[in-house]
């Protein structure tokens, strides 16, 4: 039992790592998250369907497909990359940047489908009082649409930090496996599992995984809830 | 000078609304059938549907013109809506829901104070409760009171009366009449149930398949046959202003005088309660088939009320017949076909109308 709480330094290092990706990959997703949520839930336009397959495709792409995407896009030789690596000095692949936005690409779809669901839930006539108690668009977003869907925003938020937690593929291939900078708890598990006699190592790693994804599922589930709960 | 005119068009799939309205200052009734358009004409009026065409002035600044690309936006154009379902934020305190508008109001058309709403509506116990913990008829009054807030100079009520009960209904009618008394705000009241309207206002717009099928005062209205036809179905009702004039305890009635002191008629104090003063106004509606019509005065009947007139109208419809009797004002009343033949009833003919006082009843 005492080995399976022991964690070596590199282990504690991925987890903290880890937690520092997701961190900032929800941080980052949630106001893109919440704009296009928002806008997919309230807005008709030409072409909504191939905009929303277009968002989706992360969720059924084979990550390793969209690590290899990313570094076509933003690999220092990639068509964006280049330029932010000739005009800014930026070299975003195979750093913590790179760790973030991958998950950040991963997760944008689950988060905006949370966070658009909880919109949809929120009876378009409070917004229309809003309107002719003389708010403007931006003021009825705040102050009515924004606090009603806040249980599904919180949701959404938690949904991309687990993702987050749990993304390995698009992680690999564009923002490598180095210890301390890129890797994280999967891909610590990973290589772990490589090595011969390390399963007390992946074990560890693999109870971090489990508890985790599960507290967060469970408390997006609760989130869930509340919003149903408040209709 | 019109409180609000308006020429709307819109077509929405098979349904097309085609209209031409005036509305003068205090109360108007609009009212239909369901499907007869009411909402949508709510909406277009607000702003938060546009027309394929269209023009509306409120107090004669220019809100909508179609042809001149003219279009006020529903938040800049002062008008509450109180809607159907009340539509309170459920985030927020009733005070919150309240204050929502007044941030956005220009302060110097303020036309009522926070506390003054309050004290009307009396709705201060409920300030900071939430709009679920109310019950329908506070919902309504604080949706009325938020919508006053926001400085309107025009009040759209979508079927206020429609999510109460009968209890309900009744109590929700004379804050409407004292916001229109102390404020003196045009209000525009949709509705479905006429009697409910009546006891409101008189004057209606009738609207049937987003047409106007007629408009001005209801017992104009009731002498058209087109009028008639539409109304009839909703419930027609008789309401005629009265004064109290004494109260006769020991017999347990009161006493009513019509404006111009021609009639006189009885009711169970009851009805009136304790809330009548002599010399107090009320309105009495009383249901056109809960009058019997006599050609002669009856002296041995329990039925005291028997108001003699001339039959000014007749209009037959299927098996009914509905006799407009001018008794010093217009009564309509609602008998078989068979009794008016067999009565030899005529425009012209002296009756005498006959109803039970607990057939009255008070609007205050």
């Amino acid at each position: 039992m005492n080995e399976l709480l022991n964690f070596s330094e590199d282990e504690l290092l991925a987890i903290r790592l880890s937690f520092r990706v997701a961190f900032w990959c929800a941080v980052f997703i949630l106001p893109p998250s919440v704009f296009m949520a928002w806008w997919l839930a309230r807005k008709q336009f030409r072409g909504k369907s191939i905009v929303e397959g277009f968002l989706n495709l992360p969720l059924v792409l084979p990550p390793v497909a969209t690590g290899f995407i990313l570094l076509l896009l933003l690999g220092t030789n990639g068509i964006i990359g280049k330029y932010l690596n000739e005009w800014f000095g930026i070299k975003l692949a195979f750093s913590f940047y790179a760790a973030v936005i991958a998950s950040m690409v991963v997760s944008f779809p689950l988060a905006i489908r949370a966070i658009r669901l909880s919109i949809e839930m929120v009876d378009p006539g409070y917004e229309e009082a809003a309107k002719t108690l003389g708010a403007n668009s931006l003021q009825t977003f705040i102050r009515i649409t924004l606090p009603l869907a806040l249980p599904g925003i919180i949701s959404g938020f938690v949904l991309a930090f687990a993702r987050s937690l749990g993304e390995f593929g698009a992680t690999i291939i564009f923002a490598g496996n180095i210890s301390g900078e890129t890797q994280t708890i999967p891909l610590a598990l990973f290589n772990e599992i490589q090595v011969p006699g390390h399963e007390t190592a992946a074990f560890r790693l693999l109870l971090v995984a489990v508890v985790f994804s599960f507290a967060a599922m469970s408390f997006s589930e609760i989130l869930v809830r509340k919003l149903h709960h408040r209709k | 000078m019109h409180a609000l005119s308006a020429r709307l068009k819109i077509q929405k799939g098979n349904f097309s609304l085609d209209v031409e309205v005036d509305f003068l200052k205090g109360i108007t009734g609009i009212f239909g059938p369901s499907g007869s358009g009411k909402t949508t004409l709510m909406h277009l009026i607000s702003g938060l549907e546009k027309p394929d065409e269209g023009h509306i002035e409120i107090d004669d600044k220019l809100i909508l013109d179609t042809s001149k690309n003219w279009n006020v936006k529903s938040r800049k154009r002062q008008i509450g809506y109180v809607f159907q379902e009340g539509r309170l934020f459920p985030h927020m305190t009733v005070r919150k829901n309240l204050l929502f508008g007044s941030v956005y109001a220009d302060k110097t058309q303020q036309i009522i104070h926070f506390d003054e709403v309050v004290d009307l509506l009396e709705i201060r116990e409920l300030l900071e409760k939430r709009p679920k913990n109310l019950s329908g008829g506070e919902k309504q009054r604080v949706a009325i009171g938020r919508a006053l807030l926001s400085a309107p100079k025009l009040l759209l009520m979508d079927e206020p009366f429609s999510s109460l009960d009968i209890a309900l209904r009744k109590q929700i009618i004379p804050y409407l009449i004292r916001i229109n008394k102390k404020i003196g705000i045009p209000m525009l009241v949709v509705s479905h149930d006429l009697p409910d309207l009546l006891s409101l206002t008189q004057e209606l717009f009738l609207l049937r398949n987003g047409r106007v099928e007629g408009h001005g005062n209801y017992f104009d209205l009731i002498q058209s046959e087109k009028s008639l036809d539409i109304m009839r179905g909703a419930g027609l009702m008789n309401v005629i202003p009265f004064k109290v004039e004494s109260h006769d305890v020991e017999n347990g009635l009161t006493h009513l005088i019509n404006r111009d002191a021609s009639h006189e008629i009885h009711v169970e104090r009851e009805l009136i309660n304790d809330c009548c003063k002599v010399g107090d106004e009320l309105n009495v509606s009383l249901r056109p088939e809960d009058i019997a019509i006599t050609l002669n005065e009856i002296s041995d009947i329990s039925i005291r009320n028997q108001l003699k007139g001339n039959i000014t109208k007749i209009i037959k419809k299927e098996n009914r017949t509905y006799c407009l009797v001018d008794v010093g004002f217009l009564l309509i009343v609602s008998i078989t076909q068979a009794s008016q033949q067999k009565m030899n009833l005529e425009v012209g003919t002296e009756v005498y109308c006959l109803f039970k006082s607990m057939a009255l009843q008070i609007n205050l």
